[in-house]
């Protein structure tokens, strides 16, 4: 049975620990286009949205739960939601845990909001993603 | 950050605006960087499986990129300390030399202390690509006081 209302309040597992490196930091900040200082040099820091490439470890953990039925390939972001509790660092550990927070059924597809929480190993709040997807349940062409 | 940011702020300022091209290239970058590998990103199948008019840049492609107008204007992206964004049209990325651009602005709509909302603009092809778009920047400073009320 695909992804019903009832999901909602399903929480996973958190993800194995996700390491900042200054090299993936460089990686996203050209895809950007960004070039702000503070992306660069020995210790540099994230751009905000860079919680995003962390969420998407904890978003495999969504699509891979089979019972869900879910594709990412039919899926597309509604909107987006940071709360951040503090910058990241390259050299930073963190840890990304997904709830589904609401589910809404329409004809041929669902809308899915869910919740990654982004914590360092003591638990120390980093940042709150909230995001809405859109998945369209059969292919459309 | 910048000594200036903070002077002289008043609801309604305008930050200085930016305008991006988006290339099939930059989705592909993009895609690596975030790891995120969704095909309706680079395969026109798999955009109009998805009921997609093409292939569509990553909403976070778009939403990272318009924060920079806050993070160039502010000079520390570590003031930010919200952001949120609705996609309510996609991007869509032609298949060419030339791709699309997005044109980026943002306008200050409240402040609050230390604190100051920007509003931020999205515009692509005459339609806005982001709904709702809003930075809450701390500056560490008290905003000199004028006239904040809207």
């Amino acid at each position: 049975m695909p992804i019903t209302e009832a999901h909602a309040g399903r929480r996973y597992p958190p993800c194995d620990p996700y390491q900042v490196s200054a090299a993936k930091i460089a990686e996203f900040t050209t895809a950007l286009g960004d070039d702000n200082p503070r992306y660069r040099g020995e210790s540099p820091m994230a751009p905000p949205t860079f919680a995003a490439v962390i969420s998407a470890h904890a978003f495999d953990q969504l699509f891979g739960d089979e019972e869900l039925e879910l594709l990412w390939a039919r899926t597309v972001h509604g909107d987006q939601r940071f709360i951040f509790s503090r910058p990241i660092h390259a050299g930073d550990v963190v840890i990304a845990s997904l709830t589904i927070d609401k589910v809404r059924i329409r004809a041929g597809s669902e809308l899915i909001s869910t919740t990654v929480d982004m914590a360092d190993h003591d638990g120390g709040p980093i940042c709150s993603a909230e995001a809405t997807f859109y998945h369209v349940r059969e292919a459309l062409a | 950050m910048k000594a200036t940011v903070a002077e002289g702020l008043e609801i309604g300022t305008q930050l200085p605006p930016l305008t991006v091209r988006f290339t099939r290239e930059r989705l592909v970058r993009y895609a690596g960087a975030a790891t995120d590998f969704n095909p309706i990103h680079y395969s026109e199948h798999f955009a109009r499986q998805a009921g997609l008019p093409s292939v569509i840049a990553h909403g976070m492609l778009t939403m990272g990129t318009a924060l920079r107008v806050v993070t160039n204007w502010v000079g520390d992206p570590s003031r930010v300390i919200s952001y949120s964004a609705r996609f309510p049209r996609p991007v869509v990325v032609p298949d060419d030399a030339d791709g699309v651009d997005v044109e980026l602005g943002g306008s200050v709509s409240a402040i609050e202390g230390s604190l100051v909302t920007v509003n931020i603009e999205a515009i692509s092809a005459d339609q806005k690509v982001l709904g709702a778009a809003r930075a809450e920047v701390d500056l560490g400073v008290r905003v000199p006081h004028r006239d904040h009320e809207t």
